[in-house]
């Protein structure tokens, strides 16, 4: 299988200067935008994006242009892009802030043209400091060439950006958490309902939070139309995705593939095979929050209903593999620990839940497990998440506490024999 | 009503008032659900989890947290269900796996919704083996609160009370996940007039108040409701007691007042009932000495006093007495008197104000429902703190506040507009032509318009504070709290006549026209404006009797000194507050040594002087307070003690106000009073004895160049007198004025009716004392 190269088109055909206004304008930059503010209109917009059928790229895939439509009526709205990229595994991102701002940017002036903002935020993960500084560069090149500001490409249309780095949060990735962060607030979800972004956001204002790579993706929509880009992929997963492929591969990288062939196929063309030949034993198709696959399943197809078909989630489209050799209640740990370090603290079962399951895990790892441990493990993580089912249910407020359980569940119902072999010998009577 | 919403809780068919909380319409019905962070009067957060139920969606059942679920016609719940269960039992073995099992030295333990809810809905054993999460055991949050973090359960009911309700968010969570944790910034305790509430509010035995820490198990409390006499607003309380000694004070939720909080002051001024220092026998002043004496001796004295000099007896009354205790005085000074006796109440700031049938008074509940509201008065945070949360409530329900005066700067910051020094001057007046006020006329004219007005301080001449009230009359469907502060000041107004102010007291009284003077739960010598003249004219006075609790700067100058018994939990009666709201005070504890009520010194001595009189008893008195109002709606303890009349039943009156305008000229200073001083009582209750005893003026950046202060501290100099105090700079100020809060150690001692000059300190290294 072959790449498809839209959304990073530009950043390989120019290694060097792709973030810089000068190299993106070179290359037909910003034309999609002028034309789309001098001689389109909000609703043609809309079409085409509702055209499209692309999917939200934060790890929901929820349809972007039934998004769009839900916005409530209000005299301020504002967009919001979700640069905090902070799933484990995830790094896609990363390289549309740090090598293509611009596209982003622009892709921010014709969504704001089409939902009739005038107020756009771009919130970077803390840990992003050159993204951020190539971002912040790239909006201050806009506003020098009246790209942003009053009057943009000499229209009627105003439009600011504000460049807001967090503070190390995970959490904030989830979107009202991410408001909340925005306004100065602890970065704690908010409750929903009846806080719906769409309805009551930012600064309880309607407000549209969308992920970079989808906002990304917009001017390439526009220019070539929704229905050519709905040709890419597959129905129901439409158009290019760039996969963060990590783990023991021969080359982690980046991809950006239609969506629609095999996790298998991708791991043995663009990822060079698993390293030293080895076998996948288990591997996680969309980061670190989504139900692990066995190394049988990997003929599963990499779009997002068929992935949920089998009880798991495309998520951020992270790809982690784990090969024969992976210790999985090690793996599990880890992946606990990280949930249970990044929970806010708001609601009881996630605060005390997740770091109970990591002193749990814990113990049983470094081999000092009780037989009534494994009990104990699946009835915490049902008090967590009811049902051990999937799309999980919750008794908490965000699905931060239900993703610390994923793993878990993943290790009980696949690789059971690898926990109880790490429980000391049983007493015989 | 045909707009209630239908639901099926269980089974059951209840019914509820739209836009309700699931939480709250089951309540109503008698079905219980478990909560921890859910608080009827703050705004809820689904934190806990406890409160989780099932309801039934399009896509089955799913688990909701009630408290933050608006109920829905047709809403089908279940609150019992076995998943319903395991969630409860998941949340609270959560809760409990690091919670510290020491509830057998926790002040909590038995009255602990964690206990409580445990046992209903708790799994009965722990499974976690780990060790649990611990910090350091309990730090001092401020002067008189405690945190321990270890029992916190992070419900932020705390942080939700400071943010939303006091408006002083000094507690806030930090750190995150599990080492989350409720704490103050740095450098800045939770120094707030609200803090108590925190305490009663924690679920668990988290915070912890220095006046009770320690001092009682829960279930040998006795405890009785009653009605608390620090300021005006009369907040619902319930009073606490173990082995006959008052050890805590609690807000009761009235919807109509306090709706369950207190101020700070209200709530732990009462350490002093227990005091050594309390007077517990009859004192007669000898050689400028106190000795004690038969009460039986003092009657028979002043008998004969009486019997002469039946017009020379006056009355000076302080603002703690019952409404009984003030009618006991009345009818004393019927019996004695022939013509219309003055009754003289200890308040400086006493004014005509604004009654009677041409003026529509306000009850408290008119804040929520009015357009705007305009306050010009003492500073409402520091005087009726209660009065404040209360604005602030409507302020957030979207009333406008517009607030006129540098002497309320405390609402400046939620006033939707604050007419301040460029609009008042420093002598109290308002300069500008109200009419053309461009706010005044946005939110003002022909509105719905609650005024909160009084005067700020003595030297304000009645008619500039009238002014204002005239014009909104005049503009707009103004109803008017008039702000006297003063415990049971509606009280008196209910029950006495030709009610006069402590400048009048100074004017009237002198040894040719009062042979006897009683002065009776007042201390003016020691806080007032008028504390100079006062002091001599009691040194003049041939005999003087106090009724008091404590010997302080005004009874040490009395001749005889008669113990009495406190208003707070000593004694029965009744109180009326600032709408004219009549409620119990009740007795709850014994009052020590000799010490008798007001009006049961008054009836022994009337007895004794052969004096008729037509009561007998409390509720003899408590009938004759009332007379005339319509018996279904009278507040005579029968009446009161009905279930549906607990809250106190309003009966508008109309004072009889004489006093006379004050013609002082505009000074540099002017006074006021901070929510904390050092009266008698605050002196002798350890846990806030210290909050009031800063001695500190206010000064603007223009008094500070002008007068060349230049260290943290200044010296006031008056002849001889000279006291250092700290400045503290407030540009609300006008330029050429300068604040002092009276009711704080030695500031008193200044003859207020002379120039009192600033200097830079004179001390190198003042001593800071407290």
């Amino acid at each position: 299988m072959k790449e498809t190269i839209l959304l990073t088109k530009h950043m390989r055909d120019n290694p060097e200067d792709s973030h810089l206004i000068e190299s993106y304008e070179k290359n037909n930059g910003y034309e999609t935008a002028r034309n789309t503010l001098l001689s389109s209109s909000p609703e043609n917009i809309l079409e085409e994006i509702k055209s499209s059928n692309i999917r939200g790229r934060g790890g929901a895939g929820f349809p972007t242009g039934v998004k769009w439509g839900f916005l409530a009526e209000d005299e301020d709205r504002y967009l919001v892009i979700n640069a905090d990229e902070s799933e484990p595994g995830t790094f896609k991102d990363r390289i549309l802030l740090e090598r293509d701002p611009h596209q982003l940017i622009e892709g921010i002036i014709i969504t704001c043209f089409s939902a009739n903002i005038k107020e756009a935020f771009i919130y970077i993960r803390g840990e992003y400091a050159k993204p951020a500084r190539r971002v912040q560069q790239a909006v201050e090149q806009a506003y020098e060439k009246g790209y942003l500001g009053k009057n943009i490409f000499g229209s009627e249309i105003d439009l600011d950006i504000v460049v807001h780095l967090g503070a190390g949060a995970y959490i904030c990735g989830e979107e009202t958490a991410l408001l909340n962060s925005l306004e100065g607030r602890r970065g704690e979800p908010r409750l929903k309902p009846p806080y719906f972004p769409a309805v009551k956001g930012l600064y309880m204002k309607p407000t549209l939070v969308n992920n970079v790579e989808t906002i990304s993706s917009v001017p390439w929509i526009i220019e070539h139309g929704g229905e050519e880009y709905n040709k890419l992929g597959v129905e129901g997963s439409t158009g290019t995705r760039i996969f963060s492929l990590s783990g023991h591969v021969n080359n982690p990288g980046n991809y950006e593939i239609e969506m629609g062939s095999s996790f298998g196929e991708f791991v043995d063309t663009l990822g060079g095979g698993i390293k030293n030949n080895k076998k996948v034993k288990a591997y996680i198709p969309g980061g670190a929050s989504a139900p692990w696959f066995r190394g049988d399943q990997l003929d599963i197809k990499m779009t997002i209903d068929d992935v949920a078909n089998n009880n798991s989630m495309l998520g951020s489209g992270a790809v982690v593999m784990m090969d024969e050799d992976t210790n999985l209640v090690s793996a599990a740990k880890s992946i606990v620990s990280f949930f249970a370090h990044e929970s806010c603290g708001q609601c009881t079962p996630c605060r005390e839940g997740t770091t109970w399951l990591e002193m749990i895990l814990d113990r049983i790892a470094s081999g000092r497990g009780r037989t009534s441990d494994i009990n104990l493990l699946l009835d915490v993580c049902d008090n967590i998440s009811p049902g051990l089912s999937w799309p999980p249910k919750m008794t908490t407020i965000c699905p931060l506490g239900p993703s610390a359980v994923s793993p878990i569940t993943s290790l009980m119902n696949d690789f059971r024999d690898e926990v109880e072999n790490l429980i000391p010998t049983k007493v015989l009577l | 009503m045909s707009d209630k919403v239908h639901l099926n809780v269980n089974g059951l068919d209840i019914q509820s008032d739209p836009k309700k909380l699931l939480i709250e319409a089951c309540e109503d019905s008698g079905i219980h659900i478990p909560r921890f962070c859910w608080h009827k009067r703050l705004d809820p957060v689904g934190m806990c989890r406890m409160c989780l139920v099932e309801i039934e969606t399009p896509r089955g059942k799913m688990l909701v947290p009630s408290c933050t679920t608006e109920i829905t016609d047709e809403m089908v719940v279940d609150t019992e269900s076995d998943v319903v269960k395991k969630a409860q039992e998941g949340v609270l073995e959560f809760l409990l796996i690091n919670h510290p099992l020491d509830c057998p030295i926790c002040d909590k333990a038995g009255e602990c919704p964690l206990q409580d809810q445990t046992m209903a809905y708790g799994p009965g054993e722990s499974r976690f083996v780990e060790e649990k999460r611990h910090f350091e055991k309990p730090i001092n949050i401020s002067e008189i609160i405690l945190l321990d973090r270890e029992r916190c359960i992070l419900c932020a009911r705390c942080t939700r009370f400071s943010d939303e309700i006091s408006g002083d968010p000094l507690i806030e969570f930090i750190q995150r996940g599990n080492k989350t944790e409720v704490n103050t910034f740095p450098n800045e305790p939770f120094r707030s007039y609200f803090s108590g509430n925190t305490v009663q509010i924690c679920p668990v035995g988290a915070l912890t108040s220095t006046s009770y820490r320690f001092k009682a198990r829960p279930w040998d409390l006795k405890s009785t409701r009653s009605t608390c006499n620090g300021c005006t607003m009369g907040c619902s309380i319930e009073l606490n007691s173990s082995q006959n000694k008052m050890l805590r004070i609690l807000g009761v939720d009235n919807d109509s007042v306090n709706q369950g909080w207190m101020c700070d002051k209200g709530r732990y001024n009462f350490e002093y009932l227990n005091s050594e220092k309390r007077l517990k026998v009859p004192l007669k002043s000898v050689d400028n000495n106190f000795e004690e004496t038969e009460i039986q001796d003092i009657y028979s004295e002043l008998s004969e006093i009486i019997k002469d000099k039946k017009n020379k007896v006056k009355f000076f009354l302080g603002s703690n007495l019952t409404n009984e205790d003030y009618i006991a005085f009345r009818e004393f000074s019927k019996s004695i008197s022939d013509n219309k006796q003055s009754f003289y109440i200890n308040d400086d700031l006493l004014y005509q104000g604004h009654f009677g049938k041409d003026n529509e008074l306000a009850k408290i509940d008119d804040l929520n429902s009015s357009d705007a509201i305009v306050v010009w008065a003492e500073d409402l945070k520091e005087k009726l703190p209660v009065l404040y949360l209360r604005v602030r409530q409507a302020v957030k329900k979207g009333v406008k506040l517009i607030v006129f005066g540098h002497t309320n700067e405390t609402l400046s910051d939620i006033a939707d507009v604050f007419y301040g020094k460029e609009t008042v001057s420093e002598n109290f007046e308002i300069i500008k032509d109200v009419s053309k006020l461009e706010e005044i006329n946005n939110y003002v004219i022909d509105k719905n318009v609650t005024a909160i007005i009084g005067k700020s301080t003595p030297q304000q001449s009645d008619a500039s504070v009238s002014e204002l009230f005239e014009f909104l009359k005049a503009n707009a469907n103004t109803k008017i709290l008039n702000a006297y502060t003063k415990g049971n000041t509606y009280g008196a107004f209910q029950t006495l006549e030709n009610i006069k102010g402590t400048k009048d007291f100074v004017d009237d009284i002198s040894s040719e026209n009062t042979e006897l003077l009683f002065i009776v739960g007042a201390d003016p010598v020691g806080r007032s404006f008028y504390s100079n003249e006062i002091t001599s004219m009691l040194q003049n006075l041939n005999t003087v009797v106090s009724l008091d609790l404590f010997i302080h700067e005004t009874s040490e100058l009395s001749d005889y000194v008669i113990p009495i018994s406190s208003t707070l939990g000593e004694k029965d009666g009744t109180f009326t507050n600032i709408e004219f709201r009549t409620s119990r005070i009740d007795k709850l504890v014994p009052s020590p040594g000799q010490t008798v009520s007001d009006w049961e010194f008054i009836t022994s001595l009337m007895n004794f002087a052969g004096l008729s009189n037509n009561f007998n008893s409390l509720e003899d008195l408590n009938n004759k307070a009332f007379e005339g109002i319509e018996a279904s709606s009278s507040p005579v303890f029968d009446n009161l003690d009905k279930p549906s009349n607990v809250d106190g039943i309003i009966n508008i009156d109309t004072p009889t106000i004489n006093t006379s305008e004050n013609n002082l000229s505009k000074r540099l200073f002017y006074i006021g009073e901070k929510l904390y001083g050092d009266s008698v009582t605050e002196r002798h209750s350890e846990s806030i004895s210290l909050l009031g005893s800063k001695k500190f003026i206010e000064v603007s950046q223009n008094i500070v160049d002008k007068f060349k202060l230049t260290s943290e501290k200044c010296s006031m100099v008056q002849g001889e007198l000279e006291v250092t105090v700290s400045y503290k700079v407030n540009n609300k100020l006008p330029d050429d004025l300068i604040y002092i809060p009276i009711n704080r150690r030695e500031l008193n001692k200044f003859d207020f009716s002379k120039e009192i000059t600033v200097l830079p300190s004179r001390v190198k290294e003042a001593l800071n004392v407290n």
